[in-house]
């Protein structure tokens, strides 16, 4: 059934070890051992303590790699796709309107093809000032040429960030990864997590192996001024690198899992019975709150399920078609908005399901951190009972 | 000091920049490129924000510098590059990474980061070529453009002062500042070359001076000879800073004394941007020489 790979690895987990781990802390340890070159970074609650790790690793000798402490978030993505031009593997983490005042490099690693891999920590926009948790930042980097992953627990978020580098440097792939965790929630609450070992990820996670780089005995020009025809092919080659990541994405995870026993699911995670009446639709914790709000309600004799989206770009159309048969109706609880229209999980539902007749309601929950509880989510399904189905 | 003989076979050799590409004849920009990449015998990795420089290379397939350039974003230069750098570092390279940026790049918005880069010395060669505008963009004003400069933003002619960023970074106490001129080439050349080898490890900034034909409204064959002007007249005093302590180099030291400089209206007279300013503005000119001369004799 398993391998003898999968024997020699379990050795290589010590899964009697636990931690009391933040999801700040999760993340940059995940990082830590994917054995980053180059650091960029720049201080935003709530990610400030990933930043702080990696500079006190690069600091006390634990991790061999250069920490730049940047003067803005716009160079710290800058000084990341250099190293990352320069052919070393990178990382940096933000937040809200850090990633605001970082877009326009944002979308030049992007579009530029340097597979970064950061620590998103989702946090609100002001004003007002909310340093709370919720999607619109990741929202806004929907178009960049970014993969978006979204972690339900620290465990998870642990396990995405190894993953991620994986994923992001993939020669089919080639693109930057997003791996988000919900600020407060996840980043600054202590849960357990095994960790994983160093062996364990130089085993997982092969050395970066860049496809071009800076050299000045090979002469090569990066994002010289690009003619119509050859732009249209490049952004052409973007969208098939993000179909191909879907497959890529789906296939690291099931090697996790199998090595690791932590299946975290694939494009999606599904979560409760076959099929259901209601399929409740959320990212980050809000799908976890709503799994343990479908355990509450079936017990009670109803019957609901999750689908927990977890990769936001590529988004999982074939997969949400696959699955939405299995449901009556479909419930989105959101926590951004696309002012002026539907909410952008809304948007992705729809165009999803074009041509079916699944119903699709959809509420804002959770923004500038409102707290939502697994009870008012059952209320919200309950309510969804009540309407027309 | 190179020769003009070894300068001309050196360039040759080193080709930095390919036969035709894209800039203005007469653009003093391109050639700065070509003696500075030349000096550094092509072993760099450029980074060049949006500039006239993101032009000139050509466009896709059809490229004209010899030498790996990483285009980016107006402000990010100085952190690419110091990325770059980093990595350079780890893995033993000596090759010079060099920020190739415009004034406007370098005094306005990419200002702070470029202060940021200085500030944790990175090792990084800043070239700022100074054609006193937003060239790329059909010249409008720069913090660098100086007093009376007609642009499409000041077509009075500029009232105040340009922002001397060679100073600015003397301020930063940045390890070696020099001021160049695109006119100068052998004297530009021997700034890059000490900027790459004595001082290399550290950050580093050359500010060149680099006549644009049409944003200058000049006449194409006179582009090497304003940069001339530039020099006799006093206007652009060429300098080297170690440590903050200054030298004049040869080609200016004389023009310390004010009564041999020529007068400047040979210096604003052949060229449109300065043609029918306000008297009141050309007194401030030449008042703004003497001045400048006396800040830096402080650093003597
Ligand atoms: C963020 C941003 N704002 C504006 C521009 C438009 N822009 C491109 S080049 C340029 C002027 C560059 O001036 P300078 O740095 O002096 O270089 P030059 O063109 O004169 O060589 C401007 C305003 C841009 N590319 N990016
Ligand atoms: S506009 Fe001026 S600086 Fe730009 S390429 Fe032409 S001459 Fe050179
Ligand atoms: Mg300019």
């Amino acid at each position: 059934m398993k391998s003898s790979r999968y024997q020699e690895e379990i050795l290589m987990l010590d899964f009697s070890k636990v931690e009391i781990w933040t999801g700040n802390q999760a993340i940059a340890e995940a990082a830590i051992l994917s054995r980053p070159e180059v650091i960029a970074a720049y201080p935003i609650t709530p990610s400030t303590p990933i930043i702080e790790a990696l500079s006190s690793a690069v600091e006390n000798g634990r991790l061999d790699a250069e920490f730049i402490a940047v003067e803005s978030e716009h160079a710290a993505m800058s000084g990341v796709m250099g190293g990352s031009a320069a052919g070393a593997r990178t990382f940096t983490a933000t937040a809200s309107q850090g990633l605001l005042y970082m877009m326009e490099m944002i979308y030049w690693a992007g579009y530029g093809r340097l597979p970064i891999v950061i620590g998103l920590v989702n946090r609100s926009l002001a004003p007002g000032w909310s340093i709370w948790v919720d999607h619109q930042d990741a929202y806004s980097m929907r178009d960049a040429g970014w993969l978006q992953i979204f972690a339900k627990n620290n465990q998870e978020a642990h396990d995405l960030t190894v993953q991620a580098f994986k994923v992001a440097e993939n020669h089919g792939v080639y693109l930057p990864m997003a791996v988000n965790i919900d600020g407060f929630v996840l980043s600054h609450v202590a849960g357990q997590v095994q960790p994983l070992t160093q062996k364990f990820v130089d085993d997982f996670l092969p050395s970066f192996n860049p496809i071009f780089k800076l050299d000045s005995s090979d002469p090569v020009s990066f994002g010289a001024l690009t003619l119509p025809d050859d732009y249209q092919m490049l952004r052409k080659d973007l969208e098939d690198s993000f179909q191909r990541a879907k497959k890529v994405i789906t296939d690291v995870s099931k090697e996790f899992a199998e090595l690791t026993g932590r299946d975290w699911g694939d494009l999606i995670e599904v979560y409760g019975p076959e099929s259901a009446d209601i399929a409740v639709v959320a990212m980050g914790t809000l799908a976890e709150e709503a799994e343990e709000a479908v355990d509450e309600l079936n017990k009670r004799g109803k019957n609901v399920g999750v689908v927990r989206i977890r990769s936001f770009r590529p988004f999982p159309t074939e997969r949400i078609r696959e699955v939405a048969k299995n449901y009556d109706k479909i419930l989105i609880i959101d926590r951004g908005q696309s002012f002026g229209s539907a909410t952008p999980l809304t948007l992705e539902f729809k165009n999803a399901l074009y041509g079916t007749d699944i119903p699709i309601v959809t509420r804002v929950m959770g923004t500038g951190g409102k707290d939502v509880d697994y009870s008012e989510i059952m209320a919200v399904i309950e309510e969804v009972y009540k309407e027309e189905m | 000091m190179v020769s003009t003989k070894e300068l001309v076979n050196i360039e040759l050799e080193v080709k930095a920049i390919e036969k035709g590409n894209l800039a203005c004849p007469g653009c003093q920009l391109n050639l700065s490129f070509k003696h500075a990449l030349s000096a550094l015998k092509g072993d760099a990795i450029v980074v060049v924000p949006a500039c006239c420089t993101s032009v000139i290379q050509g466009a896709g397939q059809g490229y004209g510098m010899h030498v790996p350039i990483f285009n980016t974003a107006f402000a990010s230069a100085p952190p690419v590059a110091s990325g770059i750098a980093r990595k350079l570092k780890r893995d033993g390279k000596k090759t010079t990474v060099v920020v190739w940026a415009g004034d406007g790049g370098t005094a306005d918005i990419g200002f702070g980061s470029m202060s940021g880069a200085a500030e944790r010395d990175e090792n990084i060669l800043y070239v700022m070529y100074d054609n006193q505008g937003y060239q790329n963009t059909g010249n409008q004003k720069s913090g660098a453009t100086p007093r009376g400069a007609k642009t499409s933003t000041t077509p009075h002619g500029k009232k105040s002062r340009r922002k001397d960023i060679a100073r600015m970074m003397m301020a930063q106490e940045v390890s070696y500042v020099a001021t160049a001129n695109a006119s100068y080439p052998q004297d530009l050349f021997a700034k890059i070359e000490r900027a790459a080898t004595e001082f290399a490890g550290h950050f580093r900034f050359i500010q060149i001076y680099s006549p644009c034909p049409p944003g200058w409204n000049i006449d194409t064959k006179d582009s090497v000879l304003v940069g001339e002007l530039a020099n006799n007249t006093g206007y652009w005093p060429l300098y080297e800073a170690v440590n903050g302590k200054l030298e004049f180099s040869r080609p200016s030291r004389r023009f310390n004394d004010p009564a041999k400089r020529k007068p400047l209206a040979d210096y604003l007279k052949i060229q449109g941007r300065f043609r029918n300013i306000d008297p009141e503005i050309v007194k401030q000119m030449e008042e703004d020489i003497e001045h400048e001369w006396s800040i830096l004799r402080k650093f003597m």
